[in-house]
């Protein structure tokens, strides 16, 4: 369904994103998780084809969406598909609504401008799709604004308008962040269900790596504007290849036991200014040696799943 | 063990005015909320946006006035004190806010910064401290390089180290922790949480862990304080202690655990906190709780310890 090689993203002579590739399948998650600043947000930028916007561009590597190649197209067949075939759920359901236009006519408009439906058609089927999202009262929703409904529902709404033109390829971009620890579970499960009832690929955008090992199949673990190890997400979390992966996973705390300590991650993330030369993670890593601070080290094939670092494997 | 600080009955009410075509209304966002922090514990708060716990933690340190309820620090009546009284007293109890990035004047200097709890207590004037001032930074894991620095010239891990070195400036001995890492990286936030640990061994200290993140207040707090609408409704005294409340049970099961194999089948919670105005009888959680009866909507739940340890619940698990 999609396919990203090697696609590199420049803003003047910075160069944010080099060398990401990952391919998703019909029906299937792909988590691209990382700390703010790693480049998982302009990964899903340059997939929507919205880089442009803030004066980003494609260096090299293509975008295939279902056979198309998407980084030459222009940008009127863009439009077309995004909010199409390609549906984008953003961070913030506070900032992505029009605050002064209702709900319906919101997410109708979506269904018209895509599917070619009166008014009436859309309608019909906002109020349906809002039903699907387990939104009380649906056609009374309709005919509210956006300040009147709480976080989780405009979230809902977000989401609602993202599916209102039956896409086939979701992009979310930290859809949770914002919300309560019961909504966000509400809201996971929610996503979770549309993907296999409607045979959605979902590409999830999240740091938080408990929100990946619940709901993908594949996961992308990106630093410093690299995928730095990538695989089924089984095997990642199983026996994650790179000591970043494995700090992630023991930054979260799993339960009860009492001699549980959490390491967190020595240093800061690397501003995009400021990338270190070799291995971007080697100021903060562990296994560090004189090779890395020298030579970037390439992604490369292990077990199931690829890895990018000179001396990857289990946590000594 | 002697408690440090005692809460009785506290709670507070806040005021909304009316307007043209509004009557004014009011709503509880503390309600009735008692507990006690022995010396060197550390009890965790827990709760969805919402449900007071950032209130409750600025009426400890009397920030904002208690409606009513009683405070007692180190055995003092907190709110007999006057406000000069109560000015001196708060060298020995700090907060360490949310935002890091709010919570620093943009304008001073790390050390200006860091000055500023000695100058309110009258300790020390601008330029005499250069040496408390390295010896904070470097209690908190930071270079004292960083002193002569402005707040945008460092991370967001390193402002909040700031903002601890800042609550720790006077020696305290409780600290009041408002989410600390809620806006920071994981991997921040477990720098942060270790740092944490660590001073509460070094310089024995207490501290009142405020999170809506429920594995993190597991990992790090003796005795958690779970919180819905104001009220207090269930007390585990243990963090591994059997949940009662069904509010409880939903926290817990909104966690998600960081394993693919431990994947689970949520059966979601519906519905959203409701509106503190207005509030219907009865308990709070009712409408949204699958083990409601009657009587949880008309009867207010109140804290019992029939079942082992406090639950504000009539159907308990």
């Amino acid at each position: 369904m999609l396919e990203v090689r090697d696609l590199e993203v420049a803003f003047g002579q910075i160069a944010p994103l080099c060398g990401v590739s990952f391919a998703l399948e019909k029906g299937e998650t792909l988590g691209i998780v990382g700390e703010s600043g790693s480049g998982k947000s302009l990964t899903a930028m340059s997939v929507m084809g919205l880089l442009p916007l803030s004066g980003g561009r494609i260096t090299a590597g293509s975008i295939i969406f279902d056979g198309q190649e998407l980084t030459k197209l222009p940008e009127a067949a863009y439009r077309k598909l995004r909010g199409g075939r390609l549906g984008l759920i953003t961070q913030n359901p506070m900032t992505s609504l029009d605050p002064l236009q209702k709900i319906g006519p919101q997410v109708d408009a979506v269904a018209r401008l895509h599917l070619g439906i009166t008014g009436q058609q859309a309608r019909a089927r906002t109020i349906e799709i809002l039903g699907t999202l387990r939104i009380p009262e649906p056609a009374l929703i309709c005919d509210r604004y956006p300040h009147q409904m709480s976080g989780g529902m405009k979230q809902r709404i977000v989401i609602a308008g993202a599916l209102a033109a039956n896409p086939d390829l979701l992009v979310a971009d930290e859809p949770t962040t914002a919300l309560d620890v019961t909504v966000q579970a509400q809201i996971i499960r929610l996503l979770d269900d549309l993907v296999k009832e409607r045979a959605l690929s979902l590409v999830l955008i999240t740091h938080d790596m408990s929100v990946v090992a619940q709901t993908c199949d594949k996961v992308v673990v990106m630093y410093a504007g690299r995928a730095i190890e990538q695989g089924p997400v089984e095997a990642i979390f199983a026996e994650p290849q790179h000591p970043y992966t494995q700090a992630l996973i023991g930054c979260i705390p799993k339960g009860l036991s009492e001699d549980e300590h959490l390491v967190g991650i020595p240093g800061t993330v690397p501003t995009v200014m400021n990338y270190p030369k070799g291995c971007p993670f080697h100021p903060r890593c562990i296994r560090a040696e004189d090779i890395c601070t020298k030579t970037s080290p390439s992604l490369l094939p292990r077990g199931d799943g690829a890895v990018s670092c000179h001396f990857p494997g289990a946590a000594p | 063990m002697t408690n440090l600080l005692e809460v009785r009955n506290l709670s507070k009410q806040f005021k909304s005015s009316g307007g043209p075509f509004r009557k004014p209304r009011a709503m509880y966002a503390v309600n009735d909320v008692s507990f006690d922090l022995a010396k060197g514990r550390v009890i965790g708060v827990v709760g969805e946006s919402g449900c007071g716990k950032s209130t409750l933690a600025r009426l400890i340190l009397r920030l904002i006035e208690p409606s009513t309820g009683s405070l007692r620090f180190d055995g003092d009546d907190l709110r007999a004190k006057s406000p000069a009284a109560m000015r001196r007293l708060r060298a020995d109890m700090q907060m360490v806010f949310q935002d890091p990035y709010s919570a620093i004047d943009p304008r001073y200097t790390i050390t200006r910064a860091l000055i500023e709890p000695f100058v309110v207590q009258g300790r020390y004037t601008i330029g005499t401290a250069d040496q408390e001032v390295s010896e904070l930074l470097t209690l908190v894991g930071l270079s004292p390089g960083l002193a002569s620095s402005f707040p945008h010239q460092i991370s967001g891990g390193q402002k909040q180290r700031v903002g601890i070195a800042r609550a720790l400036a006077l020696r305290p001995r409780l600290l009041v922790l408002d989410e600390p890492t809620a806006s920071l990286d994981v991997s921040v936030q477990a720098q942060i949480i270790s740092l944490l640990e660590k001073l509460r061994d070094d310089l024995g200290l207490t501290y009142l862990f405020i999170s809506h993140d429920l594995s993190l207040v597991r990992y790090f707090c003796d005795e958690i304080l779970v919180m819905y609408l104001g009220r207090v409704v269930e007390v585990l005294p243990e963090t591994d202690a059997t949940v009662r409340h069904p509010y409880t049970a939903t926290l817990m099961d909104s966690t998600f655990a960081p394993d693919p194999r431990q994947r689970r089948i949520i059966a979601p919670l519906e519905g959203e906190v409701p509106s503190p105005f207005d509030q219907p009888p009865g308990c709070a959680f009712a409408d949204r709780c699958p083990r409601a009866t009657a009587i949880c909507r008309s009867e207010t739940p109140v804290l019992s310890t029939a079942f082992g340890h406090a639950v504000a619940c009539h159907n308990p698990l």
